[in-house]
């Protein structure tokens, strides 16, 4: 009993004794998670000020009578009147390896019930985008796993591609692949030895989403087996404007921990539309003037300078970005649509129409594009997949053509062929992405007219039997791919016989 | 055109910077506000009355230098808070001294919006905010 109390009066005695300062004020009113406050005549902007019940908040507006705070937690128990003190610090939230495989709140608490996080460092969740001298251009490639993407729209480390389209398009399965696939690629070069292999981590930022969601994909990493390498930063839509506004933030925080420390990352945003909206309804309850579709005039802001955070470090690591935009009706010309596609370097845009004409992923060739380009791609895929997305364009063009009904030519009706197979190829099922040697051997196979004889309608299976074959049988083949990642002329005689062997065995 | 709240509170400021001199409020500016308000009455006199008095409570804050102590203080002790503080602010600070058992001991001292702190209530919750 007496230790206790000596333990106690030791550790009171260590508190100084000399007086402590802090800057106070008052709740003026209290809506929706902002808080209007009198006083704090001391507060800096976006600085963190402590709420009575261990509440916190942000402060945002600082006015001549008074500051509006945006608050991040629990504000049933606040009330008009409290008392709330500055912090002197700004928002930061824990970093580092030990968020993987967990999933955190916008404040890095862990929300999974897996126990605390061990986490030794903390980043501000605010910080300037890395300028011009420190970065790298992008030249290393990001595989998504898929095969439409990966072969004419390629993502390089450290590039922002938007992936938009209307709701219910596989917009977040896309980018679930796109991580599913980092996961199998880590896997692969972690067991592989190799000291110069670099994984890639990821982070999936849910904003506005609903629980069930979230818990869906979760669910998809963990069966996929990638939510090991997976930080997921949640702010459902039952979560408060605040928590949905600085979610993002924090996850480019987490990201860029990766990028400081030469490591490489990628930051999944689901989606921008819904962190907009959260700042809308934030910005309008702070009164602040508002513009077009209400949204304040700094929302542009809002999305640059967190998706300038992406880049590709000289000498260090990289973050890429992969937001999401939600489009209404497929208008891409929309207020946020618009801004995002000019902050990013490219966008996959998904059509409605395609999806429900079965073809998925719905990837829109002609308004799709990777500004980074084949600077981003192995030289393996260039040699098969250069040409695909002329190919692909023409093949649409003279579709829409043919469908007048009149007589075609030989050479007319040959690139309908091809074009209804690329197509038919380029389908792929939900989470399964395909290693990119893989890829390129059915492409290979595809350049060199195998899928040819195949009915369209049947180059799905055909395409399966295929990459069975490929994976159970020439395995030595595919790691030849992979480790050279380039077809020379040894490497093109062996995938033909390995062709030619599938064929004639080929009964479908 | 403003809204009607947004025009109070620009009066309001403009009738408490007229109140100000030498930068402290003057009782005699403040009674003709009060009989300019008065004369002149508008439905947004409340309003601008009450935005009036948060900057005046405000202002005087700022002057005053609220001594909340658990045990007996002498008028000593208050001088001497007063003296430190009139330096710290470099303007005319008055203590006024106020009992508040809950502090256990020490003081807390209020100018404005800045609180210092030295009490062992303040202490305990310290202690508690960091275990």
């Amino acid at each position: 009993m007496s230790t206790v109390l000596d333990q106690i009066e030791q550790q009171i005695a260590k508190l100084s004794t000399k007086a402590v300062k802090k800057n106070t004020g008052n709740i003026r009113t209290l809506a929706d998670g902002v808080a209007k406050i009198d006083g704090l005549s001391d507060v800096m902007y976006n600085e963190m000020v402590a709420f009575p019940g261990g509440a916190i908040g942000i402060a945002l507006n600082l006015e001549e009578s008074e500051v509006g705070c945006v608050i991040l937690g629990d504000i049933s128990k606040l009330k008009e009147g409290d008392e709330v003190t500055t912090t002197g610090k700004l928002l930061s939230v824990p970093v580092g390896k030990a968020l993987l495989g967990r999933a955190v709140d916008a404040l890095g608490n862990p929300v999974d019930g897996k126990g605390p996080i061990d986490a030794k460092e903390f980043y501000p969740v605010e910080r300037i985008a890395p300028g011009i001298i420190v970065r790298k251009s992008v030249s290393q490639p990001l595989f998504t796993g898929i095969m439409a993407i990966d072969s004419m729209i390629p993502i390089g480390r450290g590039q922002r591609e938007l992936i938009i389209g209307d709701r219910g398009t596989g917009k977040t399965t896309i980018a679930i692949d796109t991580i599913i696939n980092q996961a199998k690629i880590n896997k692969v070069g972690l067991a592989s030895g190799d000291p110069k292999f670099r994984p890639v981590y990821s982070i999936y930022v849910a904003i506005g989403q609903k629980n069930s969601n979230i818990v869906r994909t979760i669910a998809a990493l963990e069966a996929a087996g990638a939510l090991e390498f997976t930080i997921l930063v949640c702010a459902s839509a039952a979560d408060n404007p605040a928590n949905q506004y600085l979610a993002p933030y924090s996850g480019a925080a987490m990201g860029e921990w990766f990028m400081e420390n030469g490591q490489d990352a990628l930051i999944v945003y689901d989606d921008l539309s819904k962190h907009a909206v959260a700042y809308r309804q934030i910005s309008l309850i702070l009164k602040r003037p508002s513009g077009r579709e209400a949204y304040p005039g700094d929302v542009f802001y809002l999305h640059s300078r967190l998706l300038e955070r992406s880049a590709r470090l000289d000498g260090k690591g990289s973050l890429t970005a992969l937001p999401i935009i939600e489009t209404l009706a497929g208008d891409v010309s929309a207020y946020i649509p618009t801004n995002v596609i000019s902050i990013t370097d490219g966008q996959i845009f998904l059509e409605t129409d395609l999806f429900n004409q079965g073809i998925r992923p719905a990837v829109s060739v002609g308004l799709s594009v990777s500004r980074v380009g084949s600077a981003a791609q192995i030289k393996a895929t260039k040699q098969v997949g250069g040409k695909l997305k002329g190919e692909l364009a023409q093949f649409r063009e003279l579709a829409a053509f043919a469908q007048f009904g009149s007589d075609l030519d030989a050479k007319t009706k040959s690139q309908l062929e091809r074009g209804a197979r690329i197509v038919e190829l380029f389908k792929q099922p939900a989470f399964s992405p395909l290693p990119i040697e893989l890829q390129v051997s059915i492409l290979f196979a595809m350049q060199k007219g195998f899928f040819d004889p195949i009915d369209a309608k049947k180059v799905v299976p055909a395409a399966a039997a295929m990459k069975d074959f490929f994976t159970t049988r020439k395995d030595a083949l595919l790691t030849e791919i992979r480790t050279k990642a380039a077809l020379d002329k040894d490497i093109e005689a062996k995938l033909q016989a390995a062709c030619d062997e599938w064929k004639s065995g080929y009964t479908g | 055109m403003a809204a009607p709240a947004k025009q109070a509170q620009l009066l309001a400021r403009q009738l408490f910077k007229l109140s100000v001199v030498d930068g402290t409020v003057s009782a005699d500016r403040v009674a003709g506000v009060l009989a300019y308000v008065e004369k002149h009455a508008s439905a947004q006199s409340l309003l601008v009355l009450k935005a009036y008095r948060r900057l005046v409570a405000t202002e005087l804050a700022k002057s005053e230098a609220r001594v909340e102590h658990a045990g007996a203080i002498s008028s000593s002790a208050l001088a001497a808070i007063a003296a430190t503080m009139t330096k710290t602010y470099r303007r005319p600070v008055t203590a006024v001294a106020r009992a508040n058992p809950a502090l256990l001991a020490g003081v807390r001292v209020h100018v404005g919006d800045d609180v210092y702190e030295s009490s062992v209530s303040g202490q305990l919750a310290a202690l508690a905010a960091s275990v």
